[in-house]
């Protein structure tokens, strides 16, 4: 064969196979780096925090669970929607007020207060709570969730948040 | 260990005859820098199918929802930026590699017998390629989708006798909307893959089963040649390596941002075609009156009908330029003309002045004020109140509308419109943005 027009071989065949594979794996990396990033990326979000109003405190009876409504927009991706959502709120004679996430810490079903017992009482799995919000009775691993709350200007704000249920300690989701 | 594992496979799948295949395709003459674009522009195509997938993680092809998602992907997603700049510049990139391509095809007398099948797949690739970009282009469902694509459209009407027919297939109903969305959406990610995954499947059949052209120079031809692995391969890896990092520097620092959200009433909008279809968009200028329609259809088909007959017109089996001057004059002319025109294009486009922002802040009014609650404007609003979308017929003097902005009633006894709070600037907005609603 005349020179150049051979099959290279040897080094030089070695040279261009491993410059070939260093080659796609650059641009095989270059790609995959920001293609997995932007599938995975909205998965692992946070979603802002906003303290919401719930209204005066003044209105809420004194050791006596209230169910507190609102609503807000939540972004779900592109879109916004507006959600109504509910929380429990006990006002101590101090004035301090406890707000629960209406969520059962056991598997996540809604409680109620029931008013005869003056029990916190799950309708799925039996778990009962004091109104403190401790375990009474039931399946639940651990007392009812606070969420963060403050009262400014006598009015009861709180951050809405969810927990992961069937721990023992208190796991924000 | 990759080297067992590949014998682990082999002893299995008996590899290395399909390899040999594969890889020890001898091309005569060598291998070289002049066959590198056909790689290239299936490496693109691949870079395409790639973020144009992961695209569709997000989008979502509705009229309601298109634009915000496109929003999303270019401002919340991590990294969407980049992946849809790839696609905006692959797509470009992609039609620039098929050009290359093409014209070293046709400079060698590559189409030449016996490769005259490989050219007429070739030429259906390339309808292929402009057929994504034209459905691709609506997509972002901006104002410059949906105006660009409301042209495309009419030009298709032009078709004669087919032509009405052909345009309410495209859209999918009357008028261009959610329904031909869905179905631009559908032929872009769906029909044409599949086709042009078998054209291009089919393209290298052809290639394999008559094997590469080489050069058209016989002495070089016959000098020997040497396989497709390992230098050729190297040299399309290469040159993959520069046309994505260009791609990739282009999507990181040229931002392609989207017009506002497509609306149908809005007709002060130019859009502009990519600029694969410009010197197409600025022939048209120069086919007046009775010619326009012609130009519209008759050119593309004389085009692709010369493309596809070319094998068959230019039987010279001779293949060097030297002995084809006819056939390569024809062909620079040709190139001359898409240049021109495309270079006339590119200087007019900078010198058209961009809207009036006094109107874009006058339409931002109606919306505002919620004008078409009473008022019809291009078909969208209520018909309660005088139609605007031809007011600057009626009303061509300025004065007029500010007087009737201020208080509405003074000017036109009887009428129930409420005086608005609007300060000068407003008035001036309002008013520039009617005197532009007229039909000439």
């Amino acid at each position: 064969m005349e020179d150049g027009l051979s099959t290279p071989v040897g080094t030089r065949r070695s040279f261009f196979v491993k410059t070939t594979v260093f080659i796609s794996s650059l641009i095989g990396i270059s790609l995959a780096v920001p293609l997995i990033g932007y599938v995975i990326a909205p998965a692992f979000q946070r979603r802002p925090k906003e303290w919401v109003s719930l209204g005066k405190t003044d209105e809420l009876p004194i050791e006596e669970p209230k169910a507190l409504d609102y609503s807000l927009t939540e972004k779900d991706g592109w879109q916004e929607r507006h959600a109504t959502k509910g929380v429990w709120a006990v006002k101590q004679a101090d004035g301090h007020v406890t707000v629960y996430s209406p969520i059962c810490p056991h598997l996540g079903c809604g409680f109620r207060w029931d008013q005869q017992d003056r029990l916190f009482k799950c309708p799925c799995h039996g778990s009962i709570f004091n109104i403190d919000g401790t375990v009474k009775a039931g399946p639940a691993p651990r007392p009812l969730d606070t969420l963060p709350s403050k009262i400014e200007n006598g009015n009861l704000l709180i951050q809405y948040e969810e927990f992961k249920s069937g721990l023992a300690k208190k796991v924000e989701l | 260990m990759a080297s067992r594992f590949y014998q682990w496979i082999d002893r299995r799948l008996r590899l290395k005859p399909l390899e040999q295949t594969l890889l020890n395709e001898p091309i005569p003459g060598g291998a070289s820098w002049n066959y590198v674009f056909g790689s290239a522009t299936l490496f693109l195509f691949g870079l395409q199918a790639l973020t144009g997938m992961f695209l569709m993680v997000y989008y979502v092809p509705a009229t309601d929802h298109a634009y915000s998602t496109v929003q999303y992907i270019q401002h919340e997603v991590w990294g969407g930026w980049f992946v849809r700049g790839l696609h905006h510049w692959g797509a470009s990139a992609v039609m620039m590699a098929i050009g290359l391509h093409m014209l070293q095809v046709f400079f060698d007398g590559a189409y030449k017998r016996p490769r005259e099948l490989m050219w007429i797949v070739g030429v259906i690739l390339l309808a292929m390629m402009l057929a994504f970009g034209f459905t691709g282009y609506l997509l972002p469902w901006d104002q410059n989708a949906y105006w660009a694509t409301q042209v495309g459209i009419n030009m298709v009407g032009s078709v004669p006798l087919i032509g009405d027919f052909l345009v309410k297939v495209l859209r999918g109903g009357e008028t261009l909307g959610a329904l031909t969305l869905s179905r631009f959406f559908a032929f872009h990610v769906a029909f044409l893959p599949a086709a042009i995954v078998f054209g291009i499947m089919l393209h290298l059949f052809i290639l394999r089963r008559v094997g590469p052209a080489g050069p058209h120079d016989e002495a070089r031809a016959n000098a020997g040649s040497e396989t497709f692995y390992p230098r050729q391969v190297f040299m399309d890896a290469l040159v993959m390596l520069g046309v994505f990092g260009i791609v990739s520097i282009l999507a990181i620092s040229v931002e392609f941002p989207l017009a506002d959200r497509a609306n149908p009433s809005d007709h002060t909008f130019i859009p502009v075609p990519e600029w694969y279809f410009l010197f197409f968009y600025e022939l048209l200028k120069y086919a007046p009156g009775a010619l326009g329609p012609l130009a519209t259809w008759l050119l593309p088909t004389l085009f692709f009908t010369g493309l596809l007959l070319l094998p068959f017109v230019d039987r010279n089996p001779e293949r060097h330029p030297s002995s084809r001057r006819v056939v390569l004059a024809g062909g620079l002319s040709f190139l001359i003309v898409v240049f021109g025109l495309l270079g006339i294009s590119l200087r007019d486009l900078y010198a058209v002045p961009k809207r009036d922002p006094s109107v874009a802040r006058g339409i931002a009014l109606v919306q505002e004020f919620k004008c078409q609650t009473c008022h019809r404007i291009h078909g969208e609003g209520a018909n309660l109140a005088p139609d605007l979308s031809f007011v600057a017929d009626r009303r061509p003097d300025r004065n007029w509308h500010i007087q009737h902005f201020k208080n509405p009633a003074a000017v036109n006894p009887g009428s129930f419109m409420p005086k608005f709070p609007l300060n000068d600037q407003q008035l001036n907005d309002l008013t520039s943005y009617m005197l532009t609603l007229k039909s000439g």
